[in-house]
């Protein structure tokens, strides 16, 4: 297996072949990006260079790679890529040029003709943040260019939680990408490349599994027996090399990806005869300029056998190396990792801090809160402010604030370091943050305590914005709880003093808290303006997140007080927002929307899309809350709380759904809403998850259940004054005969209920578009045509359950004509007649005229004309008697 | 995954060709099925060719409702059921 000698792969020539079709495509102007997963060993990388040595002469061949370190450079492969392409990138890069600009460039870069473009990004399971940003940029707009982007990466590392997760279904939607999945040679290959050697190849298969670099590592070991795992195969290889060789590997390994060669030689202490004999045996190759193992897993079993000091010592002569080598090579995020490894304290503080804020610029703020806390690991005996600068731009880079208990310790920290420096302003800030911190570990207590010596900080110092900022955050914990009064006021206070002192995002902040506590008090008009406000700072200074968070919230707040047509417009918004921008850390409002997004539809009928946006939430893994105090080294950071908080909207929305719907795994699912929410005390989903359990209850005839859920809540919810929580929950009671009289704080269509107006309740959902709540109401009734209609909503919707329930009342009403079952719903979902078009088509049957209609349905005439014509249309007739009779024939309606 | 019950009523009683229109028919669902994770296992019909019952495994009852809206047949009901066999017991 000596390098550059080009090899016949077996059993990938279909994958060869559909490659080369889709770079002839992007030839011709339609750009591809194909994903190509396996796992470690099956020859992704052989494959890609085969593929780059075929269109060599064809296509221009850009190859980059991630780099296998804790922190990775961001835009690693971009970086290697940039000597190869056009000036502009490789200026843009230098110059430390935005990064919506180098984004673009790249796209302008794979879009240069006239020959097309093959751009390998080996490895993205390593990728760091603006990478994998760069994949979903690059996965949305590929078509547009003359590109194949092939990119790389390990099956087996990329987990339910993997960065890279998220990323691969987002662009399993996007048009022009490809996903594809290497598979291991199988036995007939192997058998192959055993040949005419004295090996037993079924034994061998069995070893290996068929991974191409496990088999062809114990063929290049010429020893008899198969060694028991592919490390040892490697190092069996290994052995075979000079002693100096060996020192070249071994110095080779700790250096790893990039490697820089021209240091090899001086930092392993051999001449470049050793590397030669590296080269020659394979266990090296060159890489253009550089040097790299025949693969990873080499890497990996060398390593394993270096001795830690050792390993040290290594790592020092590389950074002593690196350090000598003129500026423009010096990369921070290389030396910092070296620094580390090496126990350098003063390298560290020197580079880490400094690849941190290259890594924040870029917005790779996963590995930029890496770098900061490595520094921070080496940071004992540093002067109070410069610790504390670090933890605070650690904080800024991870936001820390949302991750709940991981929060913790560093911003306890932080308070000790602002109280011994003396700066009692930073202090109150930082105690409010902890309070924050330790309000979303749900420790609530605590949290109020912390939040009390705050403010009695901020009594003893003049009004500032440390007080703004304190009452910012204060206003958002009392919203948490959904402690609407203080909210609000502590809100008003906090907007008040951000805009004495010109503070923007103070502000911004302020009005954020402020607008939603307003929303969801049902004081629609003032958040709303609050949070438009908050939205239009967010824009002006450019702050993403921000944004996304403001229209986020006026999604869920609007749809929290039953605002559905407007929630649902500024949900879709974030969730556009949030694509459009390719940032990880706008995920979590994306995934924040599209839950909210799936409840607001459930009320609104559209019951496939709200299932289908439940479970696209759902779907992504959530790793189970951190409760440690201080944050693993290099960890992700998550957005927001307990990042499995997101889930309980969408599983309240789904639960609903099966519900209503009769579905099985009700229960499983609301429990698990139930598991994720806080132990005790009110929070944002106290009273809809209690309401969904009490309908489920309700549902399956469990009468008692219903008023347990509804009771478990009810106190609270109306103490709280949320008219449309406490509504539904006095509802429930209510129908489970606990409850005779609605309490004065309870939104109207439910109070009319309770006060047996069925009539005005239903035409009060119906002005609400809340189809399935207004046939509820009127299957209350003893009305055969309240009933009817309810009937034909539910068997609309499919909703099992109510409509048994409305059709065995109709039977005890003696009514004539009775709908035998499901037939027509199955059948109007063939016809497509919606279950507002089958209220119409009955009123039709019954001979009203259209203005009948429109005062039966509460609807204007105009609209029940709009009906008729998609009535005729869905029947292909084109009279009113046309359309009775078709339906009739089809089943919809029964035979006269 | 689970396995599931689907109930689907034909009021004009269901009709599958018999030869290789049917059998195309058929792949088709399985085809759409496999793209929603889920899979037929067998169905049960009556004798009018009203109703039938069918046995299916999927990961939700939302797939199931997907798959089966690809394939323009009608959900009257499901139930999640596990398997019992006379013999389970011995």
């Amino acid at each position: 297996m000596a390098y550059g000698m080009h090899m016949e792969l077996l059993e990938r020539e279909l994958f060869l072949a559909e490659l080369r079709g889709l770079l002839d495509q992007a030839s011709d102007g339609d750009g591809w990006l194909a994903m190509l997963g396996g796992e470690a060993g099956v020859g992704k990388t052989s494959l890609t260079r085969q593929l780059a040595h075929e269109v060599d002469s064809s296509a221009r061949v850009l190859v980059g790679a991630c780099d296998a370190l804790s922190t990775p450079r961001p835009l690693g492969p971009i970086e290697d890529i940039a000597s190869s392409a056009s000036e502009n990138l490789a200026q843009l890069l230098r110059g430390n040029a935005r990064r919506d600009e180098i984004f673009r460039a790249v796209l302008t870069e794979l879009s240069l003709g006239p020959e097309p473009t093959l751009l390998i990004i080996e490895d993205v399971h390593w990728a760091d943040e603006a990478t994998l940003d760069l994949m979903r940029f690059l996965g949305r707009r590929i078509g547009g260019t003359r590109s194949l982007v092939l990119a790389t990466y390990r099956e087996d590392e990329v987990g339910s939680t993997h960065p890279l997760r998220i990323v691969l279904g987002d662009l399993a939607t996007a048009s022009n990408v490809r996903r594809m999945s290497l598979p291991p040679l199988s036995e007939r290959a192997v058998r192959t490349l055993v040949g005419v050697r004295d090996l037993d190849v079924g034994a061998l298969y069995n070893r290996t599994g068929g991974n191409p670099f496990y088999v062809t590592e114990v063929l290049a070991t010429e020893v008899n027996g198969i060694p028991p795992t592919v490390r040892d195969a490697v190092l069996t290889r290994a052995a075979r090399l000079s002693e100096p060789a060996r020192r070249a590997l071994a110095a080779a390994a700790v250096m790893g990806s990039p490697m820089e060669p021209r240091i090899l030689p001086e930092v392993a202490d051999v001449d470049t005869v050793a590397i030669e004999e590296c080269l020659a045996s394979g266990m090296l190759r060159a890489d253009g300029e550089s040097l790299a193992f025949r693969h990873e897993l080499a890497r990996e079993a060398i390593l394993a056998t270096i001795s830690p000091p050792r390993r040290r010592e290594l790592h020092s002569l590389v950074l002593a190396r690196l350090r000598a080598l003129p500026q423009s090579d010096k990369d921070v995020a290389v030396l910092a990792h070296h620094a580390d490894a090496a126990g350098d304290r003063d390298a560290v503080l020197e580079y880490a801090p400094a690849a941190a804020r290259d890594a924040a610029a870029l917005r790779a703020n996963r590995e930029a809160a890496a770098q900061y806390v490595r520094a921070l690991r080496f940071a004992k005996g540093l002067p109070d402010e410069q610790r504390l600068a670090l933890l605070e731009a650690y904080a800024e880079v991870s936001d820390l604030s949302g991750q709940g208990a991981p929060g913790i310790g560093p911003r306890n920290e932080m308070i000790v370091l602002a109280r011994a420096i003396g700066d009692r302003a930073k202090e109150a800030e930082h105690l409010s943050w902890l309070a924050l911190s330790l309000s979303t570990a749900w420790r609530t207590t605590d949290a109020e305590r912390a939040m009390e010596e705050a403010l009695a900080i901020l009594a003893d110092i003049p009004e500032g914005l440390a007080h703004a900022r304190v009452y910012s955050i204060l206003a958002e914990l009392r919203m948490m709880h959904r402690d609407l009064v203080p909210a609000v006021a502590w809100g008003e206070r906090a907007v008040d003093l951000a805009e004495r002192f010109g503070d923007d995002l103070t502000l911004a902040q302020a009005l954020n808290s402020l607008g939603g506590a307003r929303l969801v008090g049902d004081d629609v008009e003032r958040g709303r303006a609050d949070l438009e406000r908050c939205l239009d700072i967010a824009r002006q200074v450019g702050d993403e997140g921000l944004e996304a968070g403001a229209l986020a919230d006026l999604g869920s707040g609007l749809s929290e007080v039953y605002r559905f047509a407007e929630a649902d417009r500024y949900l879709c918004a974030a969730i556009t927002y949030a694509n459009e921008h390719d940032l990880g850390l706008l995920d979590f409002w994306r995934h924040w929307a599209v839950a909210w997004l799936a409840l607001t539809r459930l009320f609104q009928g559209r019951w496939d899309d709200a299932a289908e946006h439940a479970v696209f939430v759902l779907r992504f893994g959530t790793e189970a809350a951190d409760t440690s105090e201080t944050p693993a080294p290099g960890v992700v950071p998550t957005s927001f709380q307990n990042p499995s908080y997101v889930k309980i909207p969408a599983l309240i929305g789904l639960g609903r759904i099966r519900a209503r719907r009769g579905d099985p795994q009700v229960a499983p699912i609301l429990n698990e809403a139930l598991a994720l929410s806080p132990p005790s005390g009110p929070f944002q989903f106290l009273g809809s998850l209690r309401a969904a359990r009490a309908e489920a209850a309700w549902l399956i005839g469990d009468r008692h259940q219903t008023a347990v859920e509804a009771r478990a809540a009810y106190d609270v919810v109306v103490r709280q004054g949320l008219r449309w929580q406490a509504g539904e929950l006095a509802y429930w009671l209510w129908r489970a005969g606990e409850l005779t009289e609605p309490p004065a704080t309870v939104a109207e269509p439910f109070a009319l209920q309770i006060r047996g107006d069925w009539a005005g309740a239903a035409a009060a959902w119906d002005v609400l578009s809340c189809p399935y709540e207004a046939a509820r109401a009127r299957a209350e009734s003893s009305d055969e045509t309240a009933l009817r209609l309810a009937w034909a909503t539910f068997d609309g919707l499919g909703a099992r359950p109510e409509l048994a329930a409305v059709t065995q009342r109709l039977r005890e009403l003696g009514a004539r004509h009775l709908p035998r079952g499901p037939r027509k719903s199955t059948r109007a979902n063939a016809s497509h007649l919606t279950a507002r078009e089958m209220e119409v088509l009955f009123l039709i049957e019954e001979g009203r005229s259209n203005a009948e209609a429109a005062k039966q349905l509460y609807l204007s005439p105009k609209t029940i004309e709009h009906h008729v014509s998609s009535i005729l249309a869905k029947l292909s007739v084109s009279s009113r008697q046309g359309a009775l009779a078709e339906a009739r024939a089809r089943g919809l309606l029964p035979q006269s | 995954m689970a396995r599931y019950l689907v109930e689907r009523s034909f009021p004009d009683g269901l009709g599958i060709p018999v030869g290789d229109e049917g059998a195309a028919a058929c792949l088709g669902v399985v085809n759409r099925n496999g793209d929603n994770g889920v899979t037929w296992v067998h169905s049960y019909v009556t004798d009018d060719k009203m109703k039938t019952y069918c046995i299916y495994d999927g990961p939700s009852p939302e797939a199931i409702r997907k798959a089966a809206e690809q394939n323009s047949l009608p959900v009257d009901k499901i139930t999640k059921v596990s398997v019992l066999d006379p013999y389970f017991y011995r």
